[in-house]
């Protein structure tokens, strides 16, 4: 044995990238096994990142179906000029060929001075008080769609500033304070929600680091048998890093049950609070590929309490 | 194989270890450390095998001073150095199977490899057939050949025993310094600390003697192998 050999394993290379692979699929599935011996703190553990990571998850899809809602309420703004009141029909068609061909613009309804006082009529409940009038005080409107790049806020507006423009256009009203006041308020929620769950996260990698370090305390002394024996720190952290990913899995994939649970739950309730609204939406919960990503992040928040833990305790323990 | 020059240790409160210290265990060489309890026996197997690190001095295995070796270095250093305990560091609730082929599975090697080598190595300590069994199950004796076994399952170029007939009869006693001199005959070098004098008395290796962390004993092969 030459004296460079004293760091050398004894398996060529390529038997160990093999075993490195095989190794790898035994810790695995050996700390699969692990937990499944000790079902009961292992699903208390689990059950524990499920609920915790449902909750950030739950804020998710609330936040989806706002976004959801609140954009076909946007795409629907419209505005309304009101036309001068001594303008001639002949004048309000010529109005209204002109402002078709703007590209911002999808769609134009004409109200006759007569059809919005009749609407007026019957919506109102002063239709009685109305008929007292000698003439109609009501104008002609002239209800725009924008297009859909121009259904924001911002274009909207600018739209409106360019159709006041138009020499029979008295005024127009934009009524989308409401929409900005709504968009502000969802942008509270996000915020809210990444606080929430920035916390909860952080709250999962704690309490898979401290399960982890439980795990640790209990076989310390097998791992100084193992350093005696001449494991390294890699091979004896592994079996706990693989642990803190199952854990991550099934969390994760636990919040994705809970998640689709109370969505199911919710679901006829709001079903029936939209629908008197006068909409059909329909409440969305997690898709499949939400469920891969929350698997993914969860198995990574578990790998990452693990190995914060291993760390930190597996260096502590040395033959003595 | 061993080779110790000026080696002191103090343990961290000032209490001397081991005083200038020198020795050398030639390769394929078998020889006793004794000395009172607390002569420093264990701390210089810790030494060897990087578990404490010397205040001062060289301490060189394989032609390596080991004083200032790495951390991640450590462990394939242990892997060369098969180690008997007295309380034999075995794993409770792992099978006898699992104990021995530990070293093994940590070097990687493949399932049909560790089966063939731990079968092996039980065979040579005379526990073959009882690989299923626990070592709860199985007497001080036998429990005490487990981690034989699995110090020599990796066959490595040295073998360290602390007390290993500490807690075994006389004659279970003679019979694994008698295993121990099987694995010198295929040439693994062999130290064993030991306070059993009679026993040694009875073989008729070199003896190394410590007496307040100072070597006493075997000068004369100290001289002879520091000049080589």
């Amino acid at each position: 044995m030459s004296p460079s050999s004293l760091t050398r394993s004894k398996l060529p290379l390529s038997g160990r990238i093999v075993m490195f692979f095989i190794r790898h699929i035994q810790h695995a599935t050996a700390s699969m096994g692990e937990l499944w011996r000790t079902p009961v703190s292992s699903i208390m553990t689990m059950a524990v990142l499920g609920v915790s990571l449902s909750l950030p998850a739950a804020l998710q899809v609330l936040v989806k179906n706002v976004e959801n809602i609140t954009h076909s309420w946007s795409s629907a703004a419209q505005i309304s000029l009101f036309i001068d009141g001594g303008r001639s029909e002949q004048s309000i068609q010529s109005l209204i060929a002109r402002i078709k061909v703007y590209p911002e613009i999808s769609d134009i309804k004409y109200i006759t001075r007569a059809q919005a006082l009749a609407e007026f009529q019957q919506q109102s409940g002063f239709g009685d008080a109305l008929s007292y009038l000698d003439e109609n005080p009501l104008p002609a409107v002239v209800v725009v769609t924008p297009s859909s790049r121009y259904s924001t806020p911002v274009g909207a507006r600018e739209l409106l500033a360019k159709l006041e423009q138009e020499p029979e256009v008295s005024f127009g009203r934009l009524d989308i304070e409401w929409l900005e006041k709504l968009q502000a308020l969802v942008n509270v929620l996000e915020r809210t929600v990444f606080g929430l769950a920035a916390l909860l996260i952080l709250a999962v990698v704690l309490v898979i680091g401290n399960t982890i370090r439980l795990a640790i305390m209990n076989r310390r002394n097998e791992i100084e048998v193992m350093k005696l024996v001449g494991a390294t720190e890699a091979f004896i952290q592994r079996p706990f890093l693989y642990t803190g990913i199952w854990y991550g899995v099934i969390g994760g994939t636990l919040a994705w049950l809970i998640i689709n649970l109370l969505v199911w739950f919710l679901s006829g309730a709001v079903t029936t609070f939209i629908g008197l609204y006068g909409s059909n939406m329909q409440l969305q919960s997690l898709s499949f590929s939400e469920l891969l990503q929350m698997v993914c992040a969860a198995s990574f928040l578990g790998w990452l309490g693990s190995y914060l833990s291993v760390r930190q305790h597996l260096r502590a323990i040395e033959p003595s | 194989m061993i080779r110790f020059e000026q080696v002191s240790k103090i343990y961290p409160g000032g209490q001397k270890a081991l005083t200038e210290v020198n020795f050398h265990l030639q390769r394929g060489e078998m020889a006793f450390l004794t000395g009172h309890s607390g002569a420093g026996k264990s701390t210089l197997l810790k030494l060897i095998t990087v578990i404490e690190r010397a205040s001062a001095g060289k301490v060189y295995i394989n032609g390596h001073d080991i004083a200032h070796i790495k951390r991640q270095h450590v462990p394939y250093l242990r892997r060369q150095i098969g180690m008997i305990f007295q309380s034999h560091h075995l794993l409770m609730d792992r099978s006898v199977f699992d104990n021995v082929a530990l070293p093994l599975v940590i070097e990687g090697f493949s399932l049909g490899e560790i089966r063939k080598r731990v079968a092996g190595a039980l065979d040579m300590v005379g526990l073959y057939g009882k690989e299923r069994h626990y070592p709860i199950m199985l007497s001080g004796g036998e429990q005490q050949r487990v981690g034989i076994a699995r110090a020599i399952v990796n066959k490595p170029a040295l073998l360290l025993a602390d007390e290993p007939t500490g807690n075994l009869d006389p004659k279970l006693s003679m019979d694994i310094l008698r295993l121990f001199e099987t694995f010198n005959d295929a040439g693994t070098s062999v130290l064993i600390a030991t306070h059993d004098l009679g026993l040694i008395a009875r073989m008729k290796y070199r003896t190394l003697t410590l007496r307040q962390g100072r070597m006493i004993g075997g000068e004369a092969d100290i001289v002879e192998s520091l000049s080589d």
